[in-house]
């Protein structure tokens, strides 16, 4: 809800133009009318419409400087007729109407453009720039026309404002490291795979690993799927990194690395976080120096996610293209209380990073740790991927074991398919609830081939008491429970059914619900604020936490989320560090931060827009998977990604939804 | 298979065709100014924007593929109110200075401007000055850009070269050479040829005529094997210059057909001469007193088949060492496949989505099959193992492996790759055992050819379907080429790869199967044709007779693609021709073509008269030229031997390989492609030849005192230099490309 003077956003029709103040209606949607802490907008024009929050605003103006901005984007574009010249004669039109110098004729065939632009441009940006001006045009005529019959500049034509403005598309807004998708399957789809990588790069620096293993966010918003399917954006990434690889070229980075700046950070941690973190402040010219507690860098994609899934020589490619820009990576180096204290006085800022690598318990009678047979996820995992991947340690074998995993997520996934793979005679998952919930918590297709690959899933179960022998596990007492619809039409609930235990003869009982953080490294006196779910806090914005100069990102901020959230966390964060520590530790975003951040909270995508100019039906794409048998016992990565072919088509169903968002202040 | 309707028409398309695709197909109109085959779409110009009925809105027809039963209307009055919009559009402050741009008269956007009938410039927009940019053979003038990104397209996704790129920047976009300052690439010159405007032109060609004064003269290029379609254009003598005609430049049919540079830039290699009677009856008394004829692979079939009659008259010998090592390998390849010919096509190549190529520095070798590459890498996601002693910068961002093996050792590392891609087969038992009893612990130490090299090969063609293995010149002047061409034939006959061969010359493939040849030994009283005696008859103009060059001549040639192919004369001649002198020699026809009925269809010819042979690309793409040689089967019974010693080459080693664009003593004549001779090696190479940058190096080829200057090249790695051999004139080698040879080093 957001108090408006005037707005047409999303088909809404809002006009308080002879409405006293506290008359006003409200618009339904979340608008920018703050636009920070120390300015109230005037207005938002958008690809969907156009606010005003204020009466005063010259819409002339305005509708000017939107036709402006999009000169610019389309600056950083013009790979359409419509959009490139079209974008041009608009704004050269509207000038000079705003200007005083223009006629009737102008207005003709500034709508002539308009509709020529509306319906051939390539992307949509060059579609939807038109429309909240057509708006302005209609609601405000008689602006336009006072300008152009008494040939006089609009009311505020010289005035200083300032506009802001961001391009976005629904998928990248969606995304949270906020990636250019429309850019990178352009790349794709022009066959420049060094430009798709480019693209990806920008904002995500693990384009092998988010090509891959990222539950893709963005397409549950992505536009096309009004028409038909989405579009598969993750597996899209993919080309650009496998080209980079495959031909051996060195690494494609968004930008040249800027000049030694003579700070550093020291960034605690190489999981995705603290790999991103690293990535930026060095493209920025900042140098960094990573702790890494674990013999090997990549944080829990290295010894959480298994070789199946996430091939580790392709993992390390993205690890080298941060490697590549000049940062330090220090391994075997738990970082400890005394050392933050050193680092905090040595180093410009300081990042932490180290994610949640404390299995949470399953909480049941008798769970106690010593009992030979209890095995948290995390170092059951850490213990396989050490292995397998690196030959670190020992090889995980479970031959004639049975293996009960509690969990339901991702990392429940990885471990009973793990303990297939370390030949198990018998896995079970054991879950609350029930099979939808789990394909909705982690995948349709992983789900699908753990069960293809025999894992046994109970669901609607919960494990009640470890039942032991001199402190070595002999089997688990299990409670059955039904959802049972609450009679006021409330959220149904879980009730135990009575009689119903069963029990579970099992070798192992391998706790993977959740995750928590351990964060002894953080000095005691520091007071470091904390969230009541035990991870560090901070505003969700800037990344700093309570103590000046420390950050903190992915998972140790956020709780145990996903790669791509922790990839967008620290790229934010460590844009924030690289002004702070050059201009004086001042905290600050950037307009573009600030709009991406608005632009979140209203959302982009729109379900239930109605999409014209493309033609539905055209299936989406879907890789090839090693067959079960030729899979199950060993390390193969189970999904081929897209053949070329299957990746081109799929590419050309994007349908390159840019929008151009502005802010006046 | 998708069933829909244009404007009501039925239609049906294929997986992977667009809107576009069919329409074309179907010879239904549609408008394009950004449209071209052989790439993916553009999709910048918007035009091809078709309606569907029961959808709202324009759909763009060019990567847009149908779905079952929607009727596409092409054509409508809002679409031709949009479409006209659009050309107004591209019109906003496009000089008018038709009247001297090169592409008036051709130009799309001239064409459009028509067909559209957009009159005065109807919108406007400020407009700034723009600088026109040279790049060498390439001029590029901003003003007249229409962004329509043919040319970027083109550049990555065929030729391969990449190099150019748009500067995007809304209406200040344009074309800028990718991550350099100036253009620095292999001069193709396609983007030209796709240019729809004026705005990429030759800068030797700019203003020098109109295109409605020239006279299109359908031929082959006469430079490479790849053999392809190209058109001289030829003003002819005017009224003020009466008897000095000449070609002003060369364009090819871009939208299924590419060139590179030396077909495109390297035209002016005709020869001028007048009737020498002395010189002809020295030509006739020479070739009566030779005990032999020797000749270059650059000839027509046609005149071939002279050489044979007169062989057949005089009792002489034919020597063409390069057509005779073709003909040994293809003879050794039929012995084990059963047939004459290998399978894959360059059309094929483009196709495939595996590839191996060994024995070639194939970028420089055969642009042709380069450019196959580049699209089979492109658009299928063809992996590429390249195999070679030296690795190639020009293939990077095509090869997905390279797999580098020692300088000689190519019997071995053939051994190798057969018992790699035959896996699961019944081969007979000898076979079986050839392989069984292969020393791969020995082959592998001496190839340098890992076993995890081919594990990774064998890797990268997991999901591959369509495969192609590409043989070059290095294994057909190899001394067992013979052994390595049955090892080829057991890999095509017991894996899924076909097999190309790169012939080394234009018309290597043809000279083999035509003539009756001899094997070269030091004979006095040779009459040299475009080669090397005590006689020379010569298309260069240096020699004891000047006979025409290929682009002044009638007849046939056969292309890597096994297709006779035609050429046509784009300039005359005026002196006299071997068949001239045949006649004079009693091996009589009135015309050289006379010959192309009687070419040998046991060899696979037909017996088709020139004058009925084709000579265009259909509409649709099809090549139309000449005709592919039919399949001739042969006796099988060949079987490989044990692999022999494999040689070493110790010390420096220079490599028989031309620069870019360069082939040969004709291309060696023109003007505008570019005449780099000098000597390039590494670090390592400059330490065990004992030279530094910039020293002349003296060294023997053939028995042949070369001088070239040595320069330091930073991408090479290892003792092998390369070694240029265009300039040599009639002096050039065709024994094993590889030679270790001794530097007199004399310091500048
Ligand atoms: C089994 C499993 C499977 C998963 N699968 C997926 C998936 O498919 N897709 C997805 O998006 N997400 C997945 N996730 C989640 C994802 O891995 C995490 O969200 C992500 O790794 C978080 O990144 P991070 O950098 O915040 O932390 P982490 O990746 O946990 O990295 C933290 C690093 O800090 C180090 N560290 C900790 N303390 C110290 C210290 N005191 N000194 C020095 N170093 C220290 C740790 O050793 C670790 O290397 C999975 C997680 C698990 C456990
Ligand atoms: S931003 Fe979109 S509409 Fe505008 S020029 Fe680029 S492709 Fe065309
Ligand atoms: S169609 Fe393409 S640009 Fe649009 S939301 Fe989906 S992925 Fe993003
Ligand atoms: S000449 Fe060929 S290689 Fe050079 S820029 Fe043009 S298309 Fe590319
Ligand atoms: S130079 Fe020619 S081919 Fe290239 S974008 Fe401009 S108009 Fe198109
Ligand atoms: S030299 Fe070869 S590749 Fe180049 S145009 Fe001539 S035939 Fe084609
Ligand atoms: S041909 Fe489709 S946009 Fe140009």
């Amino acid at each position: 809800m957001s108090k408006v003077f005037f707005s047409t956003w999303r088909g809404e029709s809002i006009n308080n133009v002879d409405k006293a103040d506290d008359a006003w209606e409200e618009s339904a949607y979340n608008l920018p009318e703050q636009y920070n802490e120390h300015s109230s907008s005037k207005a938002f024009i958008g690809w969907d419409g156009v606010a005003l929050f204020d009466s005063e605003v010259d819409v002339v103006r305005l509708a000017t400087e939107y036709a402006a901005q999009y000169q610019v984007y389309s600056e950083a574009c013009g790979r359409c007729a419509p959009g490139r010249w079209g974008g041009r004669i608009l704004y050269d039109l509207m000038d000079k109407i705003a200007r005083g110098e223009g006629t009737m004729q102008d207005m003709d065939h500034l709508k002539e453009v308009s509709r020529t632009m509306q319906t051939t441009s390539k992307c949509e940006s060059g579609k939807t720039v038109p429309t909240p001006r057509l708006d302005l045009m209609e609601h405000f005529e008689a602006d336009f026309v006072r300008c152009i019959d008494e040939q006089k500049p609009s009311k505020h034509y010289d005035e200083s404002v300032n506009y802001i403005a961001k391009i976005t598309a629904p998928c990248t807004d969606a995304c949270p490291a906020h990636v250019d998708i429309p850019g990178y399957i352009e790349g794709v789809r022009d066959l420049r795979f060094d430009d798709s990588l480019k693209a990806t790069r920008q904002t995500m620096p693990l384009a092998h690993t988010c090509g891959r293993v990222c539950p893709h966010p963005c397409e549950d918003e992505c536009r096309r799927t009004n028409l038909d399917e989405p579009i598969s954006i993750m597996a899209l990434k993919r080309l650009g990194a496998d080209y980079e690889t495959d031909h051996g070229f060195g690494f494609f980075h968004p930008e040249e690395k800027k000049p030694d700046t003579g700070k550093k950070v020291a960034v605690i941690g190489a999981g995705p976080a603290g790999l991103t973190t690293a990535y930026y402040l060095a493209l920025e010219g900042i140098h960094c120096d990573v702790f890494e507690e674990l013999p090997v860098l990549g944080g829990e994609v290295a010894v959480g996610v298994p070789e199946y899934r996430m091939p580790i020589d392709k993992y390390n490619q993205d690890i080298e293209a941060v490697r590549d820009l000049g940062v330090n990576f220090i391994v075997n180096a738990k970082v400890t209380a005394d050392k933050m204290r050193e680092y905090e006085k040595e180093y410009d800022a300081v990042m932490v990073a180290t994610g949640t690598r404390i299995s949470k318990k399953v909480r049941c009678n008798n769970e106690r740790p010593e009992i030979d047979g209890y095995w948290s996820a995390i170092e059951m995992l850490d213990q396989v991927n050490l292995w397998e991947k690196y030959g670190i340690g020992e090889e995980v074998d479970l031959t004639g074991k049975t293996v009960v995993c509690v969990g339901g997520g991702f990392t429940s996934m990885d471990v009973v398919r793990c303990s297939i793979r370390a030949n198990a005679k018998k896995v079970y998952m054991i879950y609350r609830r029930d099979e939808k919930t789990i394909i909705r918590n982690t995948t349709y297709e992983e789900y699908h081939e753990a069960v293809e690959e025999g894992v046994e899933f109970l669901f609607h179960s919960a494990v009640e008491e470890m039942v032991d022998e001199n402190d070595v596990l002999k089997s688990l007492k299990i409670n059955k429970f039904e959802l049972v619809p609450d009679p006021d039409g409330g959220r149904a609930q879980l009730v135990k059914i009575e009689g119903a235990d069963y029990s579970i003869d099992s070798d192992f009982l391998i706790p993977a619900v959740s995750q928590s953080a351990d964060l002894d490294l953080l000095p005691e006196e520091w007071d470091i604020e904390m969230t009541s779910w035990a991870t560090i806090k901070t505003n969700g914005k800037d990344y700093m936490t309570s103590r000046k100069g420390i950050f903190a990102s992915g998972d140790c901020e956020y709780g145990p989320m996903t790669i791509v959230n922790a990839v967008g966390q620290a790229k934010r964060a460590a844009s924030v560090m690289a002004r702070y520590v050059q201009n004086g530790g001042e905290i600050t975003l950037s307009d573009d931060e600030i709009m991406e951040d608005h632009l979140r909270r209203m959302k982009v995508y729109d379900k239930k827009e109605k999409i014209t100019g493309w033609l539905p039906g055209l299936p989406r794409e879907h890789s090839e998977v090693v067959g079960v048998e030729e899979r199950k016992f060993n390390n193969l990565e189970v999904n081929l990604g897209f053949t070329q072919e299957q990746a081109l088509s799929e590419a050309d169903r994007c349908m390159r939804c840019y929008y151009i968002a502005m802010v006046a202040y | 298979m998708i069933n829909f309707k244009i404007n009501g028409r039925s239609v049906t398309a294929e997986r992977g065709e667009t809107i576009i695709n069919v329409a074309r197909r179907e010879d239904i109109y549609i408008p394009t100014m950004c449209y071209i085959e052989k790439t993916s779409p553009c999709a910048s110009c918007r035009l091809c924007s078709v309606e569907v009925e029961g959808h709202d809105g324009f759909i763009l027809s060019c990567n847009t593929p149908p779905t079952e039963g929607i009727n596409v209307i092409t054509d409508s009055e809002s679409l031709e109110t949009e479409r006209t919009n659009i050309m107004r559009m591209y019109d906003v402050n496009h000089p008018l200075e038709c009247g001297v741009c090169d592409k008036s008269g051709e130009c799309d956007l001239q064409n459009k401007t028509l067909e559209f009938n957009v009159g005065q410039q109807h919108f406007s927009a400020k407009d700034q000055p723009r600088k026109i940019e040279n790049w060498g053979l390439i001029n590029y003038d901003p003003s007249l850009c229409i962004l329509c990104e043919k040319c970027t397209h083109v550049c990555n996704e065929v030729i391969g070269d990449d190099a150019l790129d748009l500067l995007f920047g809304g209406y200040n976009s344009k074309v800028i050479p990718k991550n350099a300052d100036t253009l620095d690439c292999t001069f193709c010159g396609e983007c030209i040829a796709v240019c729809p405007v004026g705005a990429l032109v030759s800068s030797d060609f700019q203003y020098s005529a109109n295109s409605w004064e020239l006279s299109k003269i359908p031929a082959t290029c006469a430079h490479c094997s790849a053999g392809c379609a190209l058109e001289y254009e030829v003003k002819h003598a005017g009224i003020d210059s009466p008897g000095e005609e000449s070609i002003y430049r060369v364009t090819n049919n871009f939208e299924y057909a590419t060139l590179c540079g030396a077909g495109r830039f390297g035209f002016d290699f005709a020869n001028t001469a007048s009737k020498d009677e002395a010189a002809f009856s020295a030509a006739v008394a020479a070739l009566q007193n030779a005990k032999a004829i020797r000749f270059s692979s650059m000839i027509s079939n046609e005149e071939t088949m002279i050489l044979n009659g007169l062989k057949a008259k005089l009792g002489l010998k034919l020597f063409n060492e390069d057509a005779r090592q073709m003909k040994t390998f293809m003879d050794a390849y039929a012995s084990v496949s059963g047939k004459q010919h290998y399978s894959a096509t360059l059309e094929t190549l483009k196709d495939s989505d595996g590839i191996i190529v060994v024995g070639s520095r194939i970028a420089t070798d055969n642009p042709g099959v380069r450019y196959a590459m580049t699209t089979a890498a492109r658009h299928n996601g063809a992996k590429v193992v390249y195999m070679h002693p030296l690795e190639d910068t020009l293939l990077q961002n095509t090869v997905t492996q390279f797999v580098k093996y020692e300088v000689g050792t190519e019997e071995g590392v053939l051994a190798l790759l057969a018992q790699t891609l035959i896996v699961d087969q019944e081969l007979t038992k000898r076979e079986q055992a050839f392989l069984d009893g292969l020393d791969e612990g020995y082959l592998s130490a001496e190839t340098n050819v890992g076993d995890d090299e081919l594990a990774l090969l064998v890797k990268q063609f997991m999901r591959s379907k369509s495969k192609t293995l590409v043989v070059g010149s290095d294994i057909l002047a190899h001394e067992r080429t013979e052994n390595i061409a049955m090892l080829v034939a057991m890999i095509e006959k017991y894996s899924d790869f076909s097999v190309l061969v790169v012939p080394t010359q234009i018309n290597s493939l043809g000279v083999s199967l035509i003539a009756d040849l001899d094997e070269d030994v030091a004979t006095e009283n040779v009459v040299g044709y475009n080669a090397k005696g005590s006689f020379v008859i010569s298309a260069l103009g240096e020699g004891d007779l000047d006979v025409p060059a290929l682009n002044q001549q009638e007849g046939t040639v056969v292309s890597i693609d096994k297709r006779l192919l035609p050429t046509n004369v784009a300039l005359s001649f005026e002196g006299y021709t071997l068949n001239d002198l045949a006649n004079a020699l009693g091996v009589n026809a009135e015309n050289t073509i006379d010959y192309t009925v009687e070419l040998p269809v046991e060899s696979g010819f037909k017996a088709v008269a020139f004058d009925d042979l084709e000579n265009f690309y259909s509409a649709k793409g099809d090549d139309l030229r000449g005709y592919a040689l039919s399949t001739v089967t042969a006796k099988r019974g060949g079987h490989p031997e044990e692999v022999a010693e494999l040689p070493e080459f110790n010390g420096a080693v220079i490599y028989h390989v031309n620069p870019v664009l360069q082939f040969n003593a004709f291309t060696a004549k023109t003007t505008q492609l570019e005449n780099d001779n000098n000597l390039y090696g590494s670090a390592s190479f400059a330490a065990a030849a004992r030279l530094s940058d910039g020293d002349e190096a003296v060294f023997e080829v053939a028995g042949e005192t070369v001088r070239r200057i040595f320069k330091l090249d930073d991408t090479l790695k290892g003792t092998v230099a390369l070694h240029p051999t265009f300039d040599l004139g009639l002096n050039v080698t065709s024994g094993y490309r590889f030679e270790q040879v001794n530097f007199m080093r004399e310091s500048k």
